[in-house]
């Protein structure tokens, strides 16, 4: 399987895209501006929810109401970091498929991140109907919160790991 | 004067300690990504609110409280953080055009969310959102954004940190 893997990431990695970012002198900060403009609005949205879902802001609204607020533009954040992150994925693929932190990034805590967000927001219209939130309801806000920082730290060690 | 504070920021052994072990200059660099996404995420979705295109079902002022308070502490941690690894190539930094490039866009565009908030009660009693607020609006979303770049030119273009 990992040399299929290694197969594909090379063939990624010479498409005329990658290739187009990669030779750029200017395409490459764009392209990573794309990625975490993406992660704010992903990232800050999702904070937001958690937080509420923790007892961060009580009184002021309910996490249901928070959640509804920002799901929108939340889902184009995803969008547009999914977009960004194929794209610097795509330039190095072959030096991505072998580094473990990348591969727990994406293997691992982002999909264990996503499930988690993906219940948040089936769930938390019904949480809210309780006159408090359950303390399950929290576990999972606070488990978000803690799975997008691991995330960001496996993202950070991409470098020293390689 | 605020050379000879980077000088010695530089030679500051704590500084160098944090910034050498990799574990805590790891923690670093999560803490100042994480309050990144934090501060540009909720300022931008405040811009977006102001000029109509998100959360329309909540006032400004509604958002607002809920975001307001999660934009000044991220701040906070992105500063601190910041201010650590800054210090141990201070002096590089201090003389980099980039860098004072980035410096720059982020006290413009925290003097902005800060007159946003300022406002955002006021804005919301009235019946449509004023030209001057969009405006704002629209600045303010340049300059978080152009905040990421201006970090991310520093890190590309300088070859510091």
């Amino acid at each position: 399987m990992s040399g299929a893997l290694l197969n594909f990431a090379s063939w990624l990695e010479n498409t005329r895209l990658a290739l187009a970012i990669a030779d750029s002198s200017w395409a490459y900060p764009y392209v990573q501006l794309t990625h975490f403009v993406g992660l704010s609005l992903w990232v800050g949205t999702n904070v937001a929810v958690d937080l509420s879902l923790i007892g961060v802001g009580k009184g002021w609204q309910t996490p249901s109401e928070v959640s509804e607020a920002l799901i929108v533009w939340n889902w184009i954040g995803f969008a547009i970091a999914v977009a960004g992150g194929l794209m610097l994925f795509a330039a190095s693929a072959t030096t991505y498929v072998i580094n473990p932190a990348f591969l727990v990034k994406l293997g691992v805590l982002i999909p264990l991140a996503f499930v988690c967000h993906v219940v948040i927001q089936g769930k938390v219209h019904g949480w809210c109907q309780k006159p408090n939130l359950s303390p399950l309801a929290k576990l999972i806000g606070l488990t978000e919160l803690v799975l997008w920082l691991a995330v960001i730290t496996a993202a950070v060690l991409i470098p020293f790991v390689a | 004067m605020l050379f000879h504070i980077c000088q010695r920021l530089q030679h500051n052994s704590w500084i160098f300690a944090v910034n050498s072990y990799p574990p805590s200059a790891a923690l670093l660099e999560v803490v100042h990504y994480f309050s990144l996404f934090v501060v540009v995420g909720s300022a931008v979705m405040v811009d977006l609110r102001i000029l109509e295109i998100a959360a329309r079902r909540r006032t400004l002022a509604q958002l607002g409280r809920q975001l307001f308070p999660s934009i000044w502490i991220a701040l906070g941690f992105a500063v601190l953080s910041g201010f650590i690894m800054f210090g141990v190539a201070a002096t590089e930094y201090f003389d980099d055009g980039y860098f004072r490039r980035k410096m720059l866009i982020i006290v413009a565009g925290a003097v902005l969310t800060a007159i946003v908030q300022w406002n955002a009660a006021g804005w919301s009693r009235l019946p449509a959102m004023p030209i001057t607020a969009k405006a704002l609006a629209i600045v303010s979303l340049s300059l978080w954004i152009g905040a990421v770049l201006a970090g991310l030119d520093v890190a590309a273009l300088s070859g510091i940190g």
